[in-house]
Order: structure tokens, then sequence, then C-alpha cells
């Protein structure tokens, strides 16, 4: 093998040393980058799930918007806002008990009508959010803007890499000189940047409550159209902090068309177990033999629930 | 396969996150029709029986009363779901809900008469025959009577029983209703009843409209209907019950209050 | 007693109408929901009490499968669905809404939410008014008044919202 300077090499820079090099360089830029990023976003090893209101949840699950739906939510559960025939809300009644800053910074932007996606460029608003952002941050269930910086850097650093090799192997081509092995370690390159070009905002250990909440939080899925009288205001929050804006429309969908809220489903759940469901699905055997019908045609009393007032008679 | 006890209600998956947290619940029902027969069962169910809830299903669309055989289709599902629950008996209801290719919606008084009986007999025994576990028959809560009754509503219901060897699933708002309705009194008919086969027993909310009594399962339960079960209860060991809503839920608070006023008529221990 | 139709003692009180529990099950509910006149004997301010009450409760049932479409109609909605639905049996609460949706948008008194939610169950679903809905295999667009609903793959999107 000659490792001399050939007038023929890329740049004067035989290709198996260039190889040699930047394989070394690749292999502890990756390693580095891949450990970096699983220590700052491993999060602590556990935080109770039942610890975290329905509006952090919703920030952890979509951030400032849907902090500021799952509170409307809360806020509509509890009648504290209402939406007048110009589209923009206002907060009515009392202050609810057990309300939360972004909660009361929402009430306080709608003392005046407010259109609804309006409300989180409101000042005291953002400034709630903010609160609730360096809550979860505390807590090391998002990752602060220091770790993103950071995580950036490492994934920048692999791309630089990258363009080097890309640039290298166009020159070598250009060139006529062999290019596979130099080709194969671009493609590895390539994987562990994949594995990193989108920076996490939530932490694992904010990922693995997210699943147990949503489990947990199953009877409010919109789809079992959750009876939210019972579950109260903070369970209208949580269902929209989990499942969206859908949730608002299951809620009070008088209200959230009026109020110009866009729908929006998040993780719907599917296949509840249950034929009864407000979803168009018409599983299960319930329509087994009926006469011209399907999804339990005119089913009687209590199938899929609502009696609706009338007279049950079972 | 625990026989029902104590205070129940109605599972349903509106309230699911409410019954889940009932930490004296030892029995819930819920409407066989809903569930697919070979699952999964919904979560919040299956977590109930992950805690040895007893879950009975309840027909509502088999058409025991109706002089058409009973769909074979339907007693299969009802068979199906009651193994997949571990169910230690089922329910249904003696009405018929469809007739002449037509869904009535709702659930349909029979004549009380001895051809009405022969045909509800003919249907329990044909559901019987496959059903892997016993059935209880519920009267139903009728705003209207048919022209040519042969028999009291006391008598019509324990021929039935008699002659099925089913037990009873007395749903005291209907006793309240169908007597008020009439212009009767309620603990008259109720002492009539067949007690003595009780297997549980229903409570549920209802309203007035236009003079009459609606069982409509969506409103409180009457302090009527709260008394007759104290009398049903008294001097006799309490029957489970269970408490029927079927919509426009409360509070739960609200409803926390009304299966906490059954435990207390019945004298049972509160759920929650 | 082996068999369910019986020759009981029932004699048919002299009047025309029909003989046999089958036979007068079926008039009773073709009485109750499709409109037929009433069988001799019954009490007609009873069974009319019965028969709103069976449309207030399938207006309930209606509404919970199609929450936008009752929640567009607001306090209209009871009436609305009873006036539909007096005199016409249920196909089941889907296709009930589903139904009186298209009978509303054909008279230009359809609400927007209620366009909304039936050009996504159109895009989603193909329903010929007479079978029961089926799950539509390719991409769709379906139509409803100002709103606009696109299917691919099973996901359903709002192209156009109604403008409100």
């Amino acid at each position: 093998m000659n490792t001399l300077a050939a007038a023929g090499d890329t740049w004067g820079i035989p290709g198996p040393l260039f190889l040699k090099l930047y394989l070394l360089v690749a292999v502890v830029a990756v390693v580095g980058v891949l450990v970096h990023r699983r220590r700052t976003a491993a999060g602590p090893d556990a935080v109770g799930a039942d610890q975290l209101g329905p509006q952090q949840v919703a920030y952890l699950n979509g951030g400032d918007q849907l902090a500021v739906w799952a509170a409307l939510g809360g806020l509509r559960g509890a009648g504290a806002i209402d939406v007048q025939p110009d589209r923009r809300l206002i907060a009515v009644g009392p202050t609810p008990s057990g309300v939360t800053p972004l909660d009361h910074a929402i009430r306080h932007a709608a003392r005046q009508p407010v259109a609804a996606r309006e409300l989180r460029r409101d000042a005291g608003v953002a400034r709630a959010l903010e609160q609730l952002r360096q809550g979860l941050e505390q807590r090391g269930l998002l990752i602060d803007a220091d770790g993103v910086r950071a995580l950036r850097r490492g994934r920048n650093l692999l791309l630089v890499l990258l363009a080097l090799g890309v640039v290298r192997l166009v020159s070598g081509l250009v060139n006529g000189r062999p290019v596979g092995w130099l080709l194969l370690a671009l493609a590895g390159l390539g994987v562990a940047f994949a594995l990193v070009a989108r920076t996490p905002r939530r932490t694992r250990t904010a990922n693995v409550m997210m699943r147990r909440l949503r489990s947990s939080n199953h009877h409010l899925a919109p789809d079992t159209a959750p009876a939210y009288a019972t579950y109260g205001p903070a369970g209208a929050a949580m269902g929209v902090a989990l499942f969206g804006t859908v949730s608002l429309y299951a809620l009070d969908p008088g209200f959230a068309a009026q109020a110009e809220i866009q729908r929006q489903a998040l993780n719907a759940s599917s296949g509840s177990g249950y034929t009864g469901s407000s979803g168009v699905t018409c599983g299960g055997g319930t329509s087994s033999g009926d006469s011209g019908s399907s999804c339990g045609g005119g089913s009687s009393c209590g199938g899929g629930g609502g009696c609706g007032g009338g007279g049950c008679g079972g | 396969m625990t026989r029902p006890q104590g205070v129940g209600i109605g599972w349903r998956p509106e309230i699911a996150g409410f019954v889940a947290e009932l930490p004296g619940l030892r029995f819930v029902e819920v409407v066989a029709e809903s569930l697919a027969p070979d699952g999964p069962l919904p979560p919040g169910l299956a977590a109930l029986r992950e805690r040895d809830v007893t879950v009975v299903p309840h027909g509502v669309r088999l058409s025991l009363g109706g002089a058409e055989p009973v769909d074979p289709a339907r007693v299969t599902h009802l068979a199906r779901v009651a193994e997949l629950v571990d169910a230690p008996l089922v329910s249904e209801h003696i009405a018929f809900v469809r007739a002449g290719g037509l869904e009535a919606g709702h659930l349909l008084p029979l004549p009380r008469t001895r051809e009405a009986v022969a045909a509800v007999t003919a249907n329990v025994r044909r559901a019987q025959q496959e059903l892997p576990v016993p059935l209880a028959l519920e009267p139903i809560a009728a705003l209207f009577d048919w022209p040519d009754d042969e028999l009291d509503e006391a008598d019509f219901l324990t021929e039935i029983l008699d002659a099925t060897d089913t037990e009873l699933l007395l749903d005291v708002a209907n006793v309240y209703a169908n007597a008020r309705n009439r212009g009767r009194d309620p603990q008259a008919l109720l002492d009539r009843l067949p007690l003595d086969r009780i297997a549980y027993v229903h409570v549920a909310g209802g309203a007035e409209h236009g003079g009459l009594y609606h069982d409509t399962h969506t409103d409180p339960v009457p302090t009527e209907v709260l008394e007759l079960l104290g009398a049903l209860c008294a001097g006799r060991r309490p029957p489970p019950l269970l408490l029927e809503r079927d919509g426009h839920y409360p509070p739960a608070d609200v409803l926390r209050a009304e299966l906490d006023a059954l435990a207390t008529a019945a004298g049972h221990p509160v759920v929650t | 007693m082996s068999t369910n139709r019986p020759v009981g003692p029932t004699p048919p009180p002299g009047a025309a109408g029909p003989v046999g529990l089958a036979a007068r099950q079926a008039a009773l509910v073709a009485a109750l929901v499709a409109g037929a006149p009433l069988p001799a004997g019954f009490a007609t301010d009873r069974v009319d009490a019965a028969r709103r009450a069976l449309l207030r409760k399938r207006a309930g049932e209606v509404a919970r499968h199609w929450p936008l479409l009752a929640a567009g109609l607001g306090d209209a909605w009871p009436a609305t669905f009873a006036g539909w639905a007096a005199g016409r049996p249920t196909a089941g609460s889907l296709r009930d809404g589903w139904d009186l949706a298209r009978a509303l948008r054909d008279r230009g008194t359809l609400p927007q939410l209620g366009a909304e939610e039936l050009a996504a169950r159109e895009a989603a679903h193909r329903y010929d008014g007479r079978n029961p809905p089926r799950r539509r295999r390719l991409p769709a667009l379906a139509r409803s008044g100002d709103a606009v609903a696109l299917q691919l793959a099973g996901r359903v999107r709002l192209l156009r919202p109604t403008r409100r």
C-alpha cells in the first residue's frame, strides 16, 4: 500500500489514509454524540405521573398551544369562559376554585373579548406558559434550552462530517478514484445522523409517563363520549391534554366551533372494545341478524348509553 | 364467578373512569349487546375483572317476549359474552323489542295473557339451552297496557318465572312507575311479586312528563323509589342492588351520593 | 309448552284486527314507529306518550353518534329529529343521523357543523342509504355544502372547513 502522496490522490491525501482518519473521527463523533444524547434525554429515574396537572401534561404533549387549549377545556368545564357571537372569548362568572396561573392568565386576558388563537400571544398568558415550561424543565421532563443547544451541536458535528465525506466522495468520483469504502462509511454515518436528526424536547422519563397517562386515562378518550360533567373540569382539561382539541369538541361542540378552535386528534385510541362508541365504526357482534339494520340499530335502553330523557322502561 | 353482592352500578364507557375509582365496588352490569363476543373487553371493564369485580351481562335486545322464536345468533352472543366476563348469571327483560320486521327501539310490554306467557316461556327455554349460566328476568316499566289482559302483573310474572325456573331481576323503579301510572299503590304491587326469586335489584331515576312517570335512567332516583327500596329490604336479607344510569351523567359527587343512598336504604356497606 | 304460539283463549274481540300474538305485536310496533293506525282497544294518549318518549330516546342516541350535527342544530335538535323521525322506523342511530343529515342538506338547512361531520363521514364511508355504511378503501373526496373532506388511507382531513 503506497502511503506517499501520489499525483492522482484527491486533495493530495491518499484514499486509504483519508479513510482511516475519517473513520476514526466519525466513530469517535458518533459514539460521543449518542452517549451525550442518551444522557441529556434520560430524565430523572422516576417522577410520579399523578403529580402532573392537565396543563403540564398538555405542555409535554403539544407545547404552548395545547396547554392553552387544555386550560380552556378546564375553564369551559367549570363554566368560567364563554364565547360571544363575534367568536371571541370572554371570562364569565367568579374565578373557579383551584385555578392554575395559566387559568388565571387566560381569564385575565379574556376580561376583554379575545380570539382563542390570540390567547398565547397575550403577555400574561405567555408568562404563565413560560413558568409551566420552566417547571417541567426543573423536574427533568423537558430538556432545557442549554440541553437542546448541546444536542443540536452534536447533530451539527455529524452533519459537517457527513458533508466533508460527500465532498471527498464527489472529488474522488471526478478523479476516477475508487470510492467503495468511503461510500460504506458515509452510509453508516448517514444512519447515525438520521438517529439524531430530530432534537427531542421531552426526556425519556416524560415519554414513559405520557404512555402511562394515556392508558390510565383511557376513559377520557373522546370516542367513548366521556361524561365530562362527572369527571369535572380537570377531566375535561386532561382529555384535551392527552387527546387534543377533539376533546373540546366532544365536551362542547358549539363552544369549540364558535370559538374557531382547530379540531385536532392526538393519539386517537382505536378499538375501544365497546361497540356503542360514537365513532363511525360498526364493530362487534351486535349487528348479527338484524333485519335491515347495522350498528346495533335502534338499540334498546342503555345500549351505548343515553335514554335521552325518554322513558327507558328497563 | 362470584354472585352479585352489595351495591353495584351499570358500567357504561361514558363513566368508566368514575366506576374504576369506586373502592368498595364488587359488582357491575354491562349491556350485553355492547360487547364484542370475542373480546377484547373495553379496558375499564377488563380492569374491573382483574379486581375480581363481578360483571353481569344485561341483554336488552333478545326480545324474549316476541311471538317469533328468539334469534339464535343473539342468544349465542349473550352466551359468549357471559363466558367472556366469567359471569355468574345473565339477565334480560320480559318484553319484546321488534315485530313484523320492525325495530321498536324500546322495550315494549306484552299482553298479560296465557298466550304471551307461553311465548315468553318457549323463548326463555330456547335461550336457557344455550346459556352457560342462569338467566334472570326483569319486568319492565310500561306506559300503556294491552286491552285484553287476563292476568295482573304479579300473577303474570309468577307464572313465567315458575314455568321457566328463572330468577327475578326486580326493578323497584319499574314497580313504582307501573303502580303509579295505573293509579295503584306501589307497595301493594311489590308485596304480591315473587320476591323469594330475586337475584338482584335494579334502581334507577325517572321524571314526570305530562302526568306520567317515565323511567328515564337520566334523572335522579326519586325519594319514593328509595322508600320502596327501603321497604323491600326491611325485615329480610337485603338483595344486591344495581344503580342504572344511562345519560345526563351528574357530577361525581352526586353520583356517589346516589350510590350511598342506595346502600343506606338497603343496609349495605357503602362502596364509595 | 313446546310451541311458541299455542292456541290460547285469547278471543279477538269482534273488531277487525290482527289475530294472534305475532300479528298483534307487529301491528303495535307499526303504530308506534311507522305511522300505522293504532289497533283498537289501546289508550291512545298512553301510546302517544310512549311514542314521544321513544322519539326523545332516539334523538339522544342519534346525537351521540352525530354530536356535531346535534350541536349545530342546538335547541332545535329534539324537534328537528322528532319531526323527521316520526313515522320512520329506525335503521340504527348511525344511519338515522346520516339520513337526517342528507335530508337537511338537500333542503339547504344543514348547519355548518353538521355539514363538516357529514363530509367527514362520507369521505371515510360509502353509504347508499339502503345498506349499512362500508369503509372506503380508496382515497376519497366528499363535499357537503361548503365543507370538503379528504380521506387518504383511512385518515380524514377537512380540506375546507365551512367558512363561519
